[in-house]
């Protein structure tokens, strides 16, 4: 089996669409690190300018309206609100002066929560405007989303012992880029590799019959030693991406893995800080599922229908389900989190992103993990099965 | 003898086309088999269905007197014993020679040594780590055999082993052949080099009509070390006509090739020199006294129209 399993690896590493796989990989790293990762602008940027326009445009305000009589409510609730979120402003600009991050932090954290508590039910004030884009009906819910995820991120900046930086509040650090993707197309961009890597691992064998065919290793045997390398050479994707990465590590700084990142809980509708190391654990281990789950039906549809296309098809079909049935707060009406296709964005999933749009409480990590594992599993099962039947076999 | 090897009524049909037709046969250790029969007459659909990678519609494969391809695990273990020599053109381009044969040293877990003896043997040293896409047709076949010979199985398929060989391997081969059979291994080869598979082989079947036939049952005393036959080259229509007037109680055939067979099975010195002294008086000198070879059963066989 072990000389099955070399033989196998060293096939699946020399097969030229597995290195363009890599190559393309590769090549995307570097695109994202020269042209998108620079121009990446958060909504929630550190923008001073900004910060002193708000600042002097109430304090204004303040100090023309001060000591007024027969004011309108709308003005005496502005005066009465202004000057803490004023005292917040003034923090922040004076703490980026001072280049004292903590205290940036600090105040940056208690502005986002105090802005969020006047915002979210009011209909004068509204959050930061970019979150207003054509066509978002939701952006209300998305600025109340962005000013939580904020606050709590900067409240972990306060309570860590990380290094602050301005790249570190911006989110441009190689762990946080790498969050960021992780939330983002990087779940996808790795699961569709795995895909292409392992879409011809059991049919590729078609092409050496004579050679293969009469090797004495039984067929789950082969499918194991199969499916182990397709494993292997999907985690490895990451290394081309590494370089990414490390560039990105060398501009902005690395981070570390005790940053904190934000996590969504639809029930309390409140964010808390998970290290940075188990949101990428966590990352990982499901990925690693999804991986899985793509591997078991690339093994189980070559021995059924034996066409790399369908193999392809059904894959890709998974992959892009959530987007022929996804609407934002659907989970308040449909069973989504029974579906395993609801969790493809690992990352959204985990960070309770998932929850928040779909306004599902039950789309959750282990639920995701339960869903997905059993259904890899179950394939596992089933394509042992067939594996034994005389009529199904590897090599027609 | 005991029997390593059995074919049991095995039948093949492919639409209309009965390819192997109730085919019962036993093999031994130690023998080597040849297949002889022109393309498309089922020499390869027979291995296929020894190896199982075509399930015969009737009929059974039996190894050692109970192993059957009743089941997968079963697969596994008759292809522990029995393999069948990898075809060129599925070799790995890129990969070389010595790769090629160290995963089938592996698979079948063989001696090791296997290795470094056949590659000397087969004279491959210089090329053996090289890529194999950059292999000659009759390097590529010494390869596929080669692989084989690593297996180290207890039966062989090879099919049409000497192909795009020299000379010179293919008298290498034979003597591997012959070495291999020496340790008690079955080999059942397919080939057209008829000349050569006469001289190691131990039995030889002619196939025709989806039926194995020993070519002693087709030519009986074909295996003796008899005389049996008188080959005469240009014998004339005329001349022949006179032989035959001559000599009545003698069979004369001439085949395709323009040899004329002259049976003389169980007869007499004085009729050989009679014969002899005809050729001569007609001045027909290309002659001699023999045996039937391979040659002239496969164009009895399989070109006389």
């Amino acid at each position: 089996m072990w000389a099955y399993f070399k033989w196998e690896l060293s096939q699946f590493f020399t097969n030229k669409k597995n290195i363009a796989v890599y190559v393309i990989l590769l090549f995307l790293a570097i695109y994202f690190v020269l042209k998108i990762a620079p121009s990446y602008e958060p909504i929630e940027k550190v923008d001073v300018a900004e910060m002193e326009a708000r600042y002097t445009t109430r304090d204004d305000f303040i100090k023309s309206v001060e000591g007024k009589d027969n004011i309108h409510p709308s003005v005496a609730f502005a005066l009465a609100i202004f000057p803490g979120w004023n005292e917040y402003d003034k923090a922040r600009i004076d703490a980026i002066g001072d280049k004292d991050y903590l205290k940036y932090a600090e105040a940056t954290a208690g502005w986002y929560l105090y802005s969020d508590q006047l915002i979210v039910n009011s209909g004068d004030f509204f959050y930061n405007p970019l979150y207003y884009t054509y066509g978002n009906n939701y952006a209300h819910a998305d600025g109340h989303y962005g000013y939580g995820y904020t606050a709590s991120r900067f409240t972990g900046y306060v309570e860590g012992n990380s290094e602050l930086s301005m790249e570190l509040f911006e989110e441009r650090t190689a762990l946080q880029t790498l969050q960021r993707m992780l939330n983002d197309y990087l779940p996808i961009v790795l699961f569709i590799s795995c895909i292409f890597l392992s879409v011809d691992i059991v049919l590729k064998d078609r092409r050496n019959p004579s050679l293969l065919k009469g090797f004495p290793i039984a067929d789950w045997k082969k499918l194991l030693m199969k499916g182990i390398v397709a494993f292997i050479g999907s985690v490895l994707t990451f290394i081309p991406l590494c370089v990414g990465f490390i560039v990105i590590g060398l501009q902005n700084g690395f981070g570390d893995f005790s940053l904190p990142v934000p996590i969504y809980s639809y029930i309390e509708e409140t964010f808390t800080n998970m290290p940075m190391i188990t949101f990428i654990l966590k990352n990982v281990l499901f990925m690693a599922i999804w991986f899985l789950f793509f591997i078991v039906i690339s093994l189980f549809l070559s021995i059924i229908v034996k066409a790399e296309f369908a193999n392809l098809f059904v894959s890709f079909l998974l992959i892009a389900a959530e987007w022929i049935y996804f609407e934002r707060v659907m989970g308040a009406y449909s069973d989504i989190e029974r579906y395993p296709t609801s969790y493809v964005q690992v990352g959204q999933v985990i960070s309770g992103y998932r929850n928040f749009v779909y306004e599902s409480p039950d789309l959750t990590y282990q639920y995701g993990l339960t869903i997905v594992g059993g259904c890899t599993l179950l394939l596992m099962i089933l394509t042992l099965i067939v594996s034994k039947f005389k009529r199904f076999k590897l090599i027609a | 003898m005991i029997d390593l090897l059995e074919l049991k009524k095995i039948g093949v049909q492919f639409g209309d086309k009965q390819v192997l037709k109730d085919i019962s046969i036993k093999f031994q250790p130690g023998e080597i088999i040849g297949l002889v029969a022109p393309n498309g007459t089922g020499k390869s659909t027979l291995m296929n269905v020894i190896m199982n990678y075509l399930p015969p519609n009737q009929g059974k494969v039996i190894l050692n007197h109970e192993l059957q391809y009743s089941s997968k695990a079963n697969e596994v273990k008759i292809h522990q014993d029995v393999s069948m020599m990898p075809d060129q053109s599925d070799l790995y381009n890129h990969v070389s020679g010595k790769n090629h044969l160290k995963i089938y040293q592996e698979m079948w877990n063989s001696d090791p040594k296997l290795i470094d003896d056949t590659i000397v043997k087969l004279g491959m040293e210089s090329y053996v780590k090289k890529k194999t896409g950059t292999y000659s047709l009759g390097m590529r076949q010494r390869l596929c055999f080669a692989m084989q010979i690593v297996s180290n199985t207890q039966v062989m398929l090879m099919d049409e082993v000497m192909n795009g060989l020299d000379p010179t391997h293919v008298e290498l081969i034979s003597q591997i052949l012959l070495q291999k059979k020496a340790e008690g291994k079955t080999i059942i080869i397919a080939s057209h080099l008829l000349e050569n598979l006469e001289q190691y082989a131990d039995r030889i079947f002619f196939m025709k009509n989806g039926e194995l036939k020993l070519v002693d049952d087709v030519s009986p005393g074909f295996s003796d070390n008899k005389v049996t036959t008188v080959r005469v080259s240009n014998f004339s229509q005329e001349l022949l006509i006179v032989f035959k007037e001559q000599f009545p109680e003698l069979a004369v055939q001439t085949l395709p090739n323009g040899k004329t067979l002259i049976d003389v099975k169980e007869q007499d010195t004085i009729t050989l020199g009679a014969i002899t002294q005809y050729l001569i008086a007609q001045r027909l000198t290309d002659f001699s006294f023999g045996k039937l070879t391979l040659n002239d059963l496969y164009s009895l066989e399989y070109q006389q129209s």
